[in-house]
């Protein structure tokens, strides 16, 4: 490893050191404040790191990782996700019955594998990454050991994700097999028209493996119990970051072999986003549970990304880095209600706590309203202008009826989106009176970031330019 | 030597299922070494000694080990400790034993014959595994070691206790 090799990697290297440094003082016995507060800040330092490499990209280390402007943007999506949930985080877990304090060693190493799957090009960083992230993801969901809706969903989502990973080994040992190589650039199959049977077998499975960590719709079983067994600070970050990691790599795997020449794979991938979008959305309507609510919406979302994601366009790429901020802002504001909004025992999920929030909390309240509004894709809202951008992508190379799927998908999805926001403001104005926060400092803190977020949505649904200009420059 | 072959699967084949539908945890392990066991052999027969060594020095060594101290540090109670002295019935062993059996007839005929592997590959030694894990690999390998804290992190909080729990013995030497 040269000096440029450890340059390169600093963000990465930044992040697996914090863990140790974190778990170094929870030996030291220092308060839950004072390690919440530093791994703030190394989150902080690890985000600004990578405004440091920005000058020698692109950068290969090794065989194993590249350090492209497409994944430091993407890298850079997730550790903003991990700052976001480690501020929410203190207020949640202050008031639990568990200590709180191995939470951000994991929530660290999770923001490692999603990062090293990002940067990934070769087989080995891709299943190291991921299995990172789900091990990590293991222990954050079941994190409230004493509660049985916690330990049933680390249970399922354990199950599930060992599966899904003997999937995607076993389809890595097929493509291995045919190619004789792990690294994606040297995997190129030779023929233009069609694959050997021992690829398709291997692209078929890796693709249930990472279908499952995607939750598309053949493979969602799991989602909507995850979603609300999970503490809420670990759902926002298993909706953000574990999904932005997995596409990354999914989409750097497709670039590299070339797979959107092939007619078959991209039928399976588009009947696969078609499904996604109308049972995710379909799934939502009858349910009472917003975080039930959001887990659907999100397989519907991910259904979108996949629409941006078939025609394999030089849009598309930006498409999606497009979308997945867009959707990174959205879900990480709607969360962020959510966690504030929980109290000791429970999580704030059933839609009728959110009654008359509006007379009780204004400010949740609105942000919750434009997360809404933004998920439902209504104009002035980055929802609105990602979904545009998918559009004119589909639309662009001839995938008319996706994107019909996806328009009339999006109407049925404002059912549900506006009843949140219905329920927020009805009710009467005379209501509770307010109760006196605890943690003023951490609830500020909280409510800024929200603010930030909420602000985020508004100026990509009015003024995108500026970041589709910087999207262009760094997606090649 | 394809006959080797498949004997050598057969016996991986029918001790996996054999490990996932025992009731009892310690027969299940019992037929998992044997599968481990069977699953070297077969990188014996595709050439690969070192591969084959390793596999049963990490795997029916070392984590073997492990799980049967785990077993034994979980402090199941007075009526396996019953239990325990029935274990060694007959019925228990014969079947690892057998499979193990035919995997040691085998290796011994395949060592004193002359064609013993399938293919005829360069022989891996230790050396180019480990300059391949440490310079092209390494970041693999720290990787591995971020998983394995991820793992272990995580299984501290999800098994702490919080009442002090004595093992048996211990508890019995307090009662007399």
């Amino acid at each position: 490893m040269s000096e440029n090799d450890f340059f390169a990697l600093a963000p990465l290297l930044l992040l697996s050191g914090s863990a140790v440094l974190i778990m170094l003082l929870i030996v030291a016995k220092l308060s839950h404040r004072i390690i919440q507060i530093s791994s703030l800040f190394l989150f902080f330092i690890s985000f600004l790191s990578l405004f440091y490499i920005q000058k020698i990209l692109p950068y290969n280390v090794g065989t194993l990782l590249v350090v492209d402007g497409f994944g430091v943007f993407i890298v850079g999506l997730v550790i903003f996700s991990g700052l976001v949930v480690n501020i929410l985080s203190y207020i949640y877990f202050e008031e639990k019955e568990e200590g709180p304090r191995e939470y951000y060693v994991l929530l660290f190493l999770c923001t490692l594998g999603a990062s090293v799957l990002a940067l990934s090009q070769h087989f080995v960083s891709l299943f190291l990454g991921l299995e990172i992230l789900t091990v990590g993801l293991y222990a954050l969901i079941a994190y409230l050991r004493g509660r049985n809706h916690s330990i049933e969903a680390g249970i399922k989502y354990l199950v599930l994700a060992a599966f899904s990973s003997a999937f995607l080994l076993f389809g890595m040992a097929l493509i291995y097999l045919e190619t004789g190589t792990m690294v994606f650039l040297q995997m190129i199959p030779e023929s233009t028209k069609s694959l050997s049977p021992l690829f398709y077998a291997g692209l078929g499975m890796m693709l249930v493996g990472v279908g499952f960590k995607l939750a598309v719709v053949p493979f969602h079983m799991w989602t909507a119990d995850v979603y609300q067994g999970a503490p809420a600070p670990v759902t926002a970050f298993i909706a953000t970051a574990s999904k932005g990691g997995v596409l990354a790599v999914l989409f750097r795997f497709f670039i590299a072999i070339d797979g959107f020449k092939f007619s078959s794979v991209m039928f399976v991938l588009a009947c696969i986003a078609a499904a996604s979008m109308i049972f995710g959305n379909l799934l939502a309507l009858r349910q009472r549970n917003l975080k039930r609510i959001l887990a659907y919406s999100s397989v519907a979302h991910m259904g979108y990304l996949l629409v941006a994601f078939v025609p394999g366009s030089l849009m598309s790429l930006q498409a999606v880095c497009f979308y997945l901020f867009a959707y990174f802002a959205t879900t990480l504001a709607a969360f962020g209600v959510v966690i504030l909004m929980s109290g000791k025992n429970d999580d704030a999920e059933d839609i009728d706590e959110y009654r008359a929030l509006f007379w009780r909390h204004p400010g949740q309240a609105c942000m919750l309203s434009f997360a809404m509004l933004s998920l439902a894709g209504i104009p002035l809202t980055a929802g609105f202008t990602g979904k545009f951008y998918i559009l004119a992508t589909a639309v662009q190379s001839g995938y008319w009826p996706l994107a019909v799927i996806l328009a009339l998908s999006s109407v049925i999805g404002l059912f549900y989106y506006l009843r949140v926001i219905t329920a927020m403001f009805a009710g009467n104005s005379n209501s509770v009176p307010e109760v006196k926060e605890k943690h003023v400092f951490f609830f500020r803190a909280g409510m800024l970031a929200l603010s930030v977020l909420a602000a985020m949505i508004i100026w990509l649904g009015i003024y995108p330019e500026d970041v589709i200009s910087f999207i262009r420059l760094i997606a090649f | 030597m394809d006959i080797a072959f498949y004997i050598t699967a057969a016996v991986t084949l029918i001790s996996t299922v054999m490990v996932i539908t025992r009731h009892n945890p310690v027969h299940a392990l019992l037929y998992l070494v044997i599968s481990l066991l069977s699953l070297a052999m077969i990188f014996f027969l595709l050439g690969a000694a070192f591969a084959a060594l390793l596999e049963i020095i990490i795997y029916a060594g070392a984590i073997m080990v492990l799980f049967i101290f785990v077993i034994m540090l979980l402090n199941l109670g007075e009526e396996t400790a019953a239990q325990e002295k029935k274990w060694l019935k007959a019925s228990v062993w014969t079947g690892p034993a057998i499979m193990a059996g035919i995997l040691l007839f085998e290796f011994y005929y395949l060592i004193s014959s002359s064609d013993a592997v399938l293919y005829n590959e360069p022989n891996i030694g230790p050396r180019p595994v480990a300059l391949s894990l440490f310079r092209e690999y390494l970041i693999g390998v720290e990787l591995a070691a971020m998983l394995l804290m991820a793992a272990v992190v995580g299984a501290a909080h999800i098994g702490r206790h919080k009442k002090v729990v004595l093992h048996r013995f211990l508890k019995e030497k307090e009662m007399s």
